[in-house]
């Protein structure tokens, strides 16, 4: 059992090779210490991490982003009583992971009495950024370097009986400085930089019970959001990374800008939900209602220079916006016989949303003007999914369904200006049928295929990106045995959107193969290569040089390979070695350069057709067992970065680290 | 008389199972037993009300006392090789009272095939909490493999990093039809704040409601302009720059948008020669929403 338990666990170990982190190894064995009626296991690992960049910083920040510095690399905790009859609590479950100095922070929490409670806590923290808008004339206009918190809290009381009381509290803020952008005096204007101060916050306290009546659960959850944004905006000074993007307006200006933009919202929420679960049939429905609504007011302040006079202008917007919306699901499934299963899906949702926006500017050159807007978009969706699933023997099972959606799409716009009223009304209706058809195979033991298709039809889809006519193929092979598994994996999905004046179709297909195999205790290989492939043509109509440029398309391909390698090897008995690589490249379309692309697109547009990239990360991680309780940890790991097209974009890292384990 | 002898004889032939005591369990497999009760399924042991069909090893393994009789050599219901629906079944049992998993039955998992045991070790899990066989994104990438190359393009949102988990925005265990789109996709992606997409839970500026919404969004949800694994744009979006992803709906043409003749193409003064408008959002700043300006210019 413990040869089988430990491979077990450093198969598992190979397989997560995660970036240069907390190392997986065990520092001891972890029975843990009885402290009276409980039984404590313990783990940290703590040490120092490094790291030094060439190329992009940014780039990097926004992609990896691990600093230097001492810290926490993980921890775990698991507190047990023995009898399952604590005092105040039979478990406690602590994970933590880069606390102190990581870009990623997080601890998750699990305490619980059997039967009376059990409350989960989850906290992250996510140092976030984004280098913002950096290609096409961007200069980091709306770079963010924000903080972004996130917790749960929740307690059950009476987990495991039929009456069960739920109160949660979540939490989740974004600070922190970050750049935004303003287009100034007219629609011809110049675009300023713009320095904002991030401060928004959600927060949710919620309330719920379960109980059982007549074998049904009943599950029903009251919750209170709030969400308020009081991130304001004021113009950049000099040397920010969002420089004045190229070919602006003469003669115009901006000396000072000012913006205030404080909106409050609050969504009260109902959410019921039944379920049962009977040798025959199984029946669970959930129903929700919630009640948006937010109030808000902006403020911009504005002086600069426009057509070489001196120009201020001052808008004030007021207003509230609110979206009721009601949403019902109903799933049965029937099962008359161990062979056949019958699946029915009912959905139901109906959005409506609706506000009024009062719009007040005064401009030195145009006076004051005022307009009062009314907007409503109502989404209405109806769906129904039948399935079937028939298992003719243990060999071979087959699958269909059909699936029918029905939408009804209805706004209004209008607006008061000068006491005269405009409205604007609108509806549509779209149908989409799909129909799918699967095969399962389990012609061994350890080996299982399955493959499917769906085929499906929009009447009316509301974008050209959205799914038309489509299809989908699907097929997946596995073999699992005991120290081996292998899977390969196909898909493909294609969509066209036809019309009179242009079309959009898209198509990807991905292969993929990957598996694991482990020899030995000692040695563990997991490996696995993957091939995306996307192509869509979408028809663009734009104004190019004053010239309306229709019957033009817009291309996009990306061709991506993607594998990785990872081999632990345990040396004796007190020194484990584990080496992983990953490579992710997209193709592109093979051009070298960004220009000479496909079709007679201006060159604009042809450089943007295909993004080749390439992404490279090979690490070690070396573990050695000092004792029973200590290990000593170093590990390296490079990050390499190679935009072929924005070759400025390009960073590479070495990151590493050293650190001890202690374990009881 | 005779029917009686004859089911007495048939009996002494084939004796019937019955359930032990759990300590005859602890016997023969010691090392599962000195460990069990830092596992989630304990706590029906500990409690001492549960009858033993219901509880401990037996609860799921089914009666042992044909195998304990024969030191191990009869058969006891062992999770290996089990067909899924068994296995599915057995869970349920005790496992289909909780709202998370109250869809089970009409996944997509388990309606291609898959066995609770595919994912949840009971005896051999790495995570206390959820009795995974494997840490969680490694365990969905062994399947979903081109999601792992999603999540190692140079923008992503951070699971491999360990910031994120798959379960924040998917539901394993099958979810509701979500309330974006149609047809039922995605399928697996979790209703999040009573009926939104899940992507609004950490990004809950973008959720509004705005006066004047941007209607993709609204309408088709996120993934209309985002991959939200990953992708080779800081933002997420589909294509490597802005401005293509804009005008592939901003065309004018066909019978899209609302009033089902082409959604608005730019004004002429939208020079796409000039690099300042190459950028749609450097102007078009709240392009998830607004409530002062239909454009989304502020």
């Amino acid at each position: 059992m413990r040869v089988t338990t430990l491979l077990f666990l450093i198969a598992s170990a190979a397989a997560a090779q995660v970036p240069v982190a907390p190392s997986p190894d065990l520092a001891g064995v972890r029975n843990g210490e009885n402290v009276q009626n409980y039984n404590i296991v313990d783990s940290f690992e703590t040490g120092y991490r490094y790291r030094t960049v060439g190329g992009s910083m940014e780039q990097y920040r926004s992609s990896v982003n691990f600093g230097d510095g001492i810290r926490l690399l993980g921890s775990s905790l698991l507190v047990t009583s023995k009898n399952g009859h604590g005092l105040l609590f039979d478990q406690i479950t602590l994970s933590t992971q880069g606390l102190g100095n990581d870009p990623y922070e997080s601890v998750v929490m699990r305490v619980e009495k059997n039967r009376i409670y059990s409350y989960d806590m989850n906290w992250r923290q996510n140092d976030y950024f984004n280098p913002g808008l950096v290609t096409a004339g961007g200069g980091g206009q709306h770079l963010l370097d924000t903080q972004h918190r996130m917790q749960d809290h929740n307690l059950t009381l009476f987990p495991q009986s039929n009456l069960k009381v739920f109160l949660g509290f979540s939490n989740s803020s974004q600070t922190g400085p970050g750049y935004s952008s303003i287009q100034q005096f007219d629609a011809t204007g110049n675009i300023f930089p713009l320095f904002s101060n991030v401060h928004r916050v959600w927060r949710e306290y919620r309330l719920g019970n379960e109980f059982r009546v007549f074998g049904i659960r009943v599950n029903w959850m009251h919750g209170w959001q709030d969400f308020k944004d009081d991130t304001g905006a004021t113009i950049a000074t000099s040397g920010v990374p969002g420089a004045l993007p190229p070919m602006q307006t003469p003669g115009v200006s901006l000396n000072s800008f000012q913006s205030s933009d404080p909106n409050h919202g609050t969504n009260p929420y109902w959410r019921a939900a039944i379920f049962t679960d009977r040798k025959l049939f199984h029946v669970n429905g959930r129903f929700t209602y919630s009640g948006g609504r937010h109030a808000f007011v902006t403020d911009e302040s504005a002086q600069g220079i426009a057509s070489s006079l001196a120009r201020v202008q001052n808008v004030v917007t007021l207003g509230n916006a609110e979206r009721p919306a009601a949403t019902g699901n109903l799933n049965l499934n029937f099962t008359p016989n161990s062979k056949l299963t019958i699946a029915n899906s009912t959905s139901v949702y109906n959005i409506r949303t609706l506000g009024n926006s009062f719009f007040s500017e005064f401009d030195s050159a145009t006076q004051t003007t005022s307009v009062l807007f009314y907007n409503y978009l109502g989404i209405r969706t109806v769906a129904n999914d039948t399935d079937l699933n028939y298992q003719v023997s243990p060999l071979l099972g087959l699958m269909t369904g059909y699936h029918y959606s029905d939408r009804l799409i209805s706004s209004q716009d209008q607006f008061t200006f000068a006491g005269t009223t405009s409205k604007s009304l609108a509806e549509q209706s779209n149908q989409l049928h799909s129909g799918e058809v699967g095969l399962r195979l389990r012609p061994w033991q350890h080996l299982s295929m399955l493959f499917s298709a769906e085929i499906g039809a929009n009447s009316h889809p509301f974008t050209p990106l959205a799914d038309g006519n489509y299809h989908a193929f699907s097929g997946r092979i596995q073999y699992r045995a005991k120290t081996f598994r292998l899977t390969a994996a196909a898909n493909a999905n294609y969509n066209a959107n036809s019309v009179s004046l242009t079309s959009y179709a898209s198509q990807s297909r991905t292969y993929s193969v990957s598996g694991n195999w482990i020899p030995r205790s000692r040695f563990t290989v997991d490996a696995g290569f993957n091939r995306a492939h996307t192509y869509t043509i979408g028809g663009i109509a734009y104004f190019f040089d004053q010239q309306l440029l229709q019957d033009q398309s817009s291309i996009y391909l990306s061709n991506i390979n993607s594998i990785y390698a990872g081999l632990r090897y345990e040396i004796g008995k007190r020194i484990d070695l584990y080496a992983g690589y990953t490579r992710v490249q997209d193709l592109g379309d093979g051009r070298p350069t960004a220009a000479a692309g496909i079709g007679s697109a201006p060159a604009l547009f042809q450089s943007v057709q295909t993004f080749p990239i390439a992404f490279q990360s090979p690490m070690a991680r070396l573990s050695v067992k000092i004792n029973e309780r200590l290990r000593w940890n170093a590990g390296y790991q490079y990050y390499g970065y190679r935009s072929d097209f924005a070759s400025l974009l390009g960073y590479r890292t070495n990151t590493g680290y050293t650190s001890l384990s202690f374990s009881f | 008389m005779f029917c009686v002898g004859a089911f007495v004889a048939n009996a002494q032939e084939k004796p019937a199972n019955h359930f032990v005591n759990n300590n005859v369990c602890r016997t023969c497999h010691p090392i599962i037993w000195s460990n069990f009760y830092k596992n989630p399924h304990f706590k029906s042991i500990a409690s001492g009300k549960e009858p033993l069909e219901s509880t401990g090893c037996q609860g799921c393994h089914g009666p042992g006392g044909l195998h304990a009789d024969n030191a191990g050599g009869k058969p006891i219901v062992s999770f290996t090789g089990l067909p899924a629906e068994q296995v599915l079944d057995a869970c349920l049992r005790c496992h289909s009272q909780k709202l998370s998993r109250a869809n089970i039955r009409n996944s997509q998992h388990t309606l291609n095939g898959m066995a609770c045991t595919s994912c949840h070790s009971v005896h051999r899990a790495q995570s206390v909490r959820a009795l995974l066989r494997k840490p969680q994104t490694t365990l969905c990438e062994e399947c979903h493999t081109d999601v792992r190359s999603q999540f190692a393009m140079p923008f992503k949102h951070r699971v491999e990093e360990g910031v994120m988990s798959c379960t924040d925005c998917h539901n394993p265990h099958g979810s509701s039809a979500p309330t974006w789109r149609m047809a039922s996709h995605p399928r697996h992606v979790e209703q999040a704040m009573a009926n939104e997409e899940p992507c609004l839970k950490c990004h809950a500026d973008k959720r509004g409601p705005f006066v004047f919404e941007h209607l993709g969004v609204r309408v088709d949800g996120c993934e209309t302009c985002h991959a939200p694994h990953g992708s080779p744009n800081s933002r997420l979006l589909r294509r490597p720059v802005v401005f293509t992803l804009c005008l592939e709906c901003h065309n004018g043409g066909g019978n899209f948008g609302r009033r089902g003749n082409g959604i608005a193409t730019q004004t002429p003064n939208h020079n796409m020669a000039d690099p300042r408008y190459q950028n749609c959002t450097a102007c078009h700043v709240r392009i998830h929403g607004s409530n002062a300006d239909s454009n989304f210019l502020r």
